[in-house]
């Protein structure tokens, strides 16, 4: 039944100890991070991977990281030879990034024994800074190039044999808006990279090298078994499935189109038939994010059993038509795609399931991450500044239960940053923060509620907003209900409301306030006469 | 101090330590749920004794919570944010879990009450509360049903003003509610765990003052003068105050059992220990670096709260964790749980294969039964249990010391978040293994830490009963001022300082006894960063240390420091204590440790014949090679070869690996 001689019990102990290294370097990071990004709502993802950049586990806290880390690693690997105490980093979007606030460090793994200038592994860490740069503060614009969206950074060694190099970190900093926060957040992620790096090599001298090795191996192979014996249950078929992003009029130039195809113990995702890559609003989705939303919809399929590593993928096929929406190429801009498109992926990769299964699936979650991104000058702390977070909304209800209220959905579970923590370091401060009732769709059982978050600002400030579902509701299934739409709402000091449509680049003055509305969660099963 | 009783009231068993006269009694009975202080009433009368001082841990606030049979509370909160419990941190537990079950919320919506007052961050107010209108809220709240008041308004931290108008309302009005105010029971930051803690002690309030008011009479009724509690932070408190900030006692129970482990440790001559308390359905863990540890946050069941606890990591897995071949072929050994009830198979009533049940295979529970031979094991049930694990392994055997194996591992990953990943080395610490299974496993955890020791406290059954006795008086004040700590700004250091006198006066306050010693710390971060460090302050007058100690520690704990950094101060603190200068109970020595039997028992794959002692019988200096099993009546060692157990003069036994 093995490919690899390893027991059942190894496998269970070898998981154990990669998946505590990967755990502690996420946790060392967020710990010692400096923006509310990254420490207070946990926007990062750390991985070990093996010597030919295969993930053999992974502590995630955002699923969107799940598939996307791999190709970081394997970018990397092209910059060979390597040397002890090197780390890389990188966040082009078109070589192993995703989008550009995404910064991925990678380490190689050296140990004794191995042949000289050869790792035995490498470890890995993904953080979404606050501000990289770019048109907008917050680097998340409405843009239609790359370039207006920050700095990129193609795989460069930021630290060679230990030493840092001062004039790569220096140039990285300075183009962000908030240079002192990215210093400690860079400097956050070197040294959980290091931490990793320590960790690996202690278990190379625990399990010896060719017991590493072998325990990879077998890693990969039990994730690989687990998907496997998971498809088999899926009745074989073709199932198609299509939703819009808000592009164009009701989304003529969003389709986003899927054929799933379940052939005995393997899948195939097909987006054949989805749009081109867009200039509207950065939401081109690069290849790996496609990919990461589908592993995560498998993911969600396997249960407890499917551990965190990339064997799991191996019977998941795809095809992405080169330079359409979910496949995009330079020199688009990328920004939303990692976080909206991302989501609308999830949602036709569901309903596609839902097709295959039905009676298992749930409805459409809200389908948005209610991007919002503030910055400026704050003239009170004699600084600059950039801000960014995400909003929940409502899940969408399932056949066992309701769906949650004020939760985040599917591709991204970042905490909130407290309503206390804002006016600590910021010139904004939020005004309500509660469930919208009645929201979600009706049905045997409910969609989940959206909520508000209403802003104020105390100085002027750039204000980008980039969501989804502001007019195509998300589907019930089964009868239910769909939820209730979002909405965006500028409200000036005067009282004037202006509703500001689903993605706007704002400029505010003190007393200003914004008013986001996210959406709730489709319904599930026919309300009963 | 005549007559002394430690109790520990757990799900099981209820445990009595007595002293009198310079002696020591053991007692255990089982626990009465329905009304947990019978047990100990009636354990008081079967010990026929009038004790001076009971010093109580409890599981009442706890299972409150976790059984949700807390008071009908209400909450008021700053218009605009009455969800903020539903809400929490807008995560979900499992990110890959498509339809996880919400988690009841503490306060239903319709006793979710908004009101005018606004306070600014500084702690300066914008909005009054209109007048009448705290009394209006409250009455609302006792129309609606509340029996409990939780208010917990924005940025009430820098400013207790406004909520103080609620207890002055509800004191004028004579409203018969139970009610918490933010500023009062957790004055920190960060407006949804100081929400939360503040609801949840309105929640179990008057769960916990009923119980102490009727434990308390019937204690004193038979004569009993003081009754006090652990707290969570392993101090203990005297009923009033447990009575009012319940949510101070939500760890009483295990914080007791580290302090009464780590007594014990110390008066062996080993201050740096790492305890081990393995059960049926739980393992918890703590590293002692010299003092029992504490931090400042807990999650009981689904809701944080912000209270000093004793820093006890816990893992889901103990002997009753199932074992299991997943999907792809790989041992799995819980979370799934067999519990009490059915429990192990080996005990009986059980079907599915657990830890204990592979214990049993292996032999290492000995032949003669559990509970002193009261108890009979059915080893043939555990094999047949162990049947759909046969596919994976060459016999059952073989699969039983897989399961053991991985079970270690998950062991070792749980020490390892409390040592390694805290910067502390495990080759520097004794373990400290408890609970009915930890001594089983504890040879073959120290060996994959390379730990050198392994103290198996002599009374393993009764540790939380003795650190109840062991227990000092405590009360902890803290308080939020996000401050630089900038050592050459006078006027800063003097606020900080006055803030610390503050917190420090409240504490000494709440104890009220000449006696107290108070201890000084501030909670630190650089600036800009969002999780802190604790670190202890010779006094508020004397701040020059904090820094350094600040860098060494966060260079301990995350392996990087930046001295050229700002840094905030985040929480001021205070603990006043009164030291219970309480004596440790050393058992009488027994005849002298002799084999009552031989029995096989497998270790590392091979089968070696094992001799198996009685505890009772070991005198101190008595020394046993492994391979042995030495039983008691509620735990089982495992003295693996190459190791030797020495009974030492305290009773415990100490291994050590033989040269």
């Amino acid at each position: 039944m093995t490919s690899v001689d390893l027991s059942a019990s190894d496998l269970a102990i070898a998981d154990a100890s990669l998946s505590s290294v990967a755990e502690e370097m996420g946790e060392a990071l967020g710990r010692t991070a400096f923006s509310p990004n990254i420490k207070e709502r946990r926007d990062h993802s750390c991985g070990v991977f093996d010597a030919a950049g295969q993930m053999v586990a992974q502590a995630a806290h955002i699923p969107v990281h799940l598939g996307a880390m791999p190709a970081a690693v394997r970018q990397v690997m092209e910059l060979a030879p390597f040397h002890p105490g090197d780390v890389l980093v990188l966040n082009d979007p078109f070589r192993g990034g995703t989008h550009l606030p995404d910064l991925t460090t990678v380490a190689p793994v050296f140990a004794p024994g191995a042949a000289e200038g050869e790792p035995i592994a490498f470890v890995a860490t993904r953080a979404h800074h606050a501000d990289v740069g770019g048109m907008a503060p917050g680097s998340m614009p409405v843009a239609t190039e790359l370039l207006q969206e920050g700095l990129v950074i193609p795989p460069i060694r930021l630290v060679e044999t230990g030493r840092l190099n001062e004039a790569a970190f220096a140039l990285i900093v300075r183009n962000s808006r908030a240079p002192e926060e990215r210093r400690g957040d860079l400097r956050a992620q070197l040294a959980a990279t290091a931490l990793g790096a320590r960790r690996v090599e202690a278990l190379a001298e625990r399990f010896g090298l060719e017991g590493l090795r072998a325990r990879f191996a077998a890693l990969l192979d039990h994730g690989e078994r687990v998907i496997r014996a998971v498809l088999a249950e899926v009745p074989d078929g073709r199932y198609e499935f299509e939703d819009r992003l808000e592009i164009g009029a009701g989304g003529a130039d969003g389709v986003i189109r899927l054929a799933l195809t379940v052939a005995g113990e393997e899948v195939h995702f097909d987006f054949t038939g989805t749009v081109p890559e867009t200039d509207a609003a950065s939401l081109n989705a690069v290849a790996a994010v496609t990919r990461s939303a589908c592993y995560y919809t498998v993911r969600c399929l396997a249960g407890p059993d499917a551990p965190a590593n990339e064997g799991c993928y191996r019977p998941v096929r795809f095809t992405l038509p080169d330079r359409s929406l979910v496949a995009a190429g330079p020199p688009r801009a990328v920004s939303a795609g990692n976080v909206e498109t991302s989501q609308r992926v999830t949602d036709v990769a569901l309903g596609a399931w839902a097709l295959a299964l039905p009676g298992r699936i749930p409805a459409a979650s809200q389908g948005t991450m209610n991007n919002i991104t503030i910055g400026g000058y704050d003239s009170a702390r004699g600084r600059p500044y950039a801000y960014y977070e995400t909003i929940a909304g409502g899940a969408g209800g399932g056949p066992l239960r309701a769906g949650r209220s004020g939760v985040h959905t599917h591709m991204t579970n970042t905490m909130n940053t407290p309503v206390e923590a804002l006016p600590l370091a910021y010139p904004f401060t939020v005004e309500a923060y509660a469930l919208l009732p009645h929201t979600g769709g009706a049905g045997r059982h409910a969609g989940g509620d959206g909520l508000v978050r209403e802003y104020l600002f105390h100085d002027r400030a750039t204000v980008t907003l980039v969501t989804e579902r502001r007019e195509l509701r998300p589907w019930g299934v089964a009868g239910g209900a769909p939820g209730s739409v979002g909405r965006n709402t500028l409200i000036r000091a005067d009282g004037s409301r202006h509703d500001v449509g689903a993605r706007a680049q704002l400029q505010v003055e003190p007393g200003d306030r914004v008013r986001v509305e996210t959406p709730g969660g489709g319904g599930w099963g026919a309300l009963e006469a | 101090m005549s007559t002394l009783l430690g109790v520990d009231v757990g799900g099981t068993f209820t445990d009595f330590l007595l002293w009198q006269d310079g002696a020591f009694r053991i007692h255990k009975r089982p626990s009465t749920p329905d009304d947990p202080g019978r047990a100990v009433i009636e354990g008081i009368e079967a010990l026929k004794v009038t004790p001076g001082l009971v010093v109580h841990g409890t599981t009442v606030a706890t299972n409150a919570i976790l059984q949700r049979r807390g008071a009908r509370t209400a909450l008021i909160t700053t218009a605009g944010f009455r969800d903020l419990l539903t809400i929490g941190r807008q995560v979900r537990p499992a990110i890959y879990d498509l339809e996880p079950e919400t988690p009841a919320p503490l306060v239903a919506p319709d006793l979710r009450f908004e009101c005018s007052a606004r306070i600014r961050p500084d702690g300066s107010i914008e909005a009054a509360l209109a007048p009448g209108e705290a009394a209006r809220l409250l009455a609302a709240a006792e129309a609606a049903g509340a029996e409990a008041v939780a208010v917990s308004l924005l940025f009430a931290y820098a400013n207790p003003e406004v909520e103080q108008g609620f207890a002055r309302a509800a004191a004028e009005g004579g409203h018969d509610v139970f009610l918490s105010l933010s500023s009062e029971v957790s004055p920190e930051y960060r407006e949804v765990e100081r929400t939360a803690t503040t609801a949840l002690n309105s929640y179990v309030g008057p769960v916990m003052s009923r119980y102490l008011a009727r434990l308390g009479e019937g204690l004193r009724e038979r004569g009993v003068r003081t009754l006090h509690v652990v707290q969570s932070d392993g101090g203990a408190a005297d009923v009033e105050r447990a009575s009012r900030r319940p949510v101070t006692t939500l760890l009483s129970g295990p914080s007791a059992g580290v302090l009464g482990a780590f007594e014990v440790a110390r008066a062996a001559g080993f201050e740096q220990i790492v305890t081990f308390d393995m059960g049926g359905t739980s393992t918890d863990v703590a590293l002692c670096d010299g003092h029992v540890p504490t931090r400042a946050d807990v999650v009981v069941g689904d809701f944080p709260a912000r209270t000093p606890v004793v820093d006890v990591h816990t893992v889901g897995a103990g002997g009753g964790s199932i074992a299991r071949i997943d999907m792809g072929g790989a041992l799995r050994v819980g979370p799934e749980s067999a519990g009490a009830d059915p429990g192990p198979a080996c005990y009986g009533a059980g079907e599915a294969f657990t830890v204990t049940d592979a214990q049993a295979l292996l032999g290492r529970l000995g032949a003669a039964g559990l509970l002193g031979g009261s108890m009979a094991l059915d080893v043939g049930r555990a094999r047949t249990a162990a049947a759909p694990l046969r596919e994976g392994f060459r016999d059952e055997v073989s699969a039983a010391e897989a399961v053991v194996a991985v079970t270690t591992a998950n062991m070792e990953r749980a020490l390892r978040v409390v040592s390694v990943q805290r910067g502390h080395d495990p080759r520097e610490f004794t373990l400290v293994p408890f609970g009915g299974a930890g001594p089983l496993h504890a040879c073959a955890l120290a060996d994959a830490l390379e730990m050198p020791r392994i103290l198996v406290p002599a009374m393993p059954g009764v540790l939380a009963a003795l650190g109840a006795v062991q227990a000092d008086l405590t009360a902890t004040r803290t308080r939020s001022v996000l401050l630089p700590l900038d050592l050459l700004d006078a006027s800063v250091l003097s606020e900080v300082g006055r803030a610390l006198r503050g917190v420090a006066g409240e504490a000494s306050a709440a104890l009220d006894d000449p006696a107290a010693e108070v201890t000084h710390a501030l909670d630190l971060r650089y600036a800009g960063q969002s999780y802190e460090l604790t670190v202890e302050v010779t006094s508020p007058s004397d701040l020059a240390l904090a820094a350094e100690a600040f860098h060494a520690l966060h260079e301990q704990r995350f392996a990087h420091s930046d001295r050229q950094a700002p840094i905030e101060v985040v929480n001021v603190r205070a603990v006043a204590r009164v030291r219970s200068h309480n004596p440790l109970p050393v058992p009488p020595p027994g005849a002298g440790a002799r084999p009552s039997a031989q029995t096989e028992v497998v270790v590392n794959g091979r089968s070696l014949s094992a001799a198996v002692y009685a505890r009772e019988g070991f005198r101190p200096g008595d020394r046993v090679p492994g391979p042995a099993i030495v039983t008691q009546l509620d735990t089982t060692t495992l003295v693996e070869p190459g190791w030797v157990a020495t009974c030492d003069p305290g009773g415990n036994l100490v291994l050590e690996r033989s040269r």
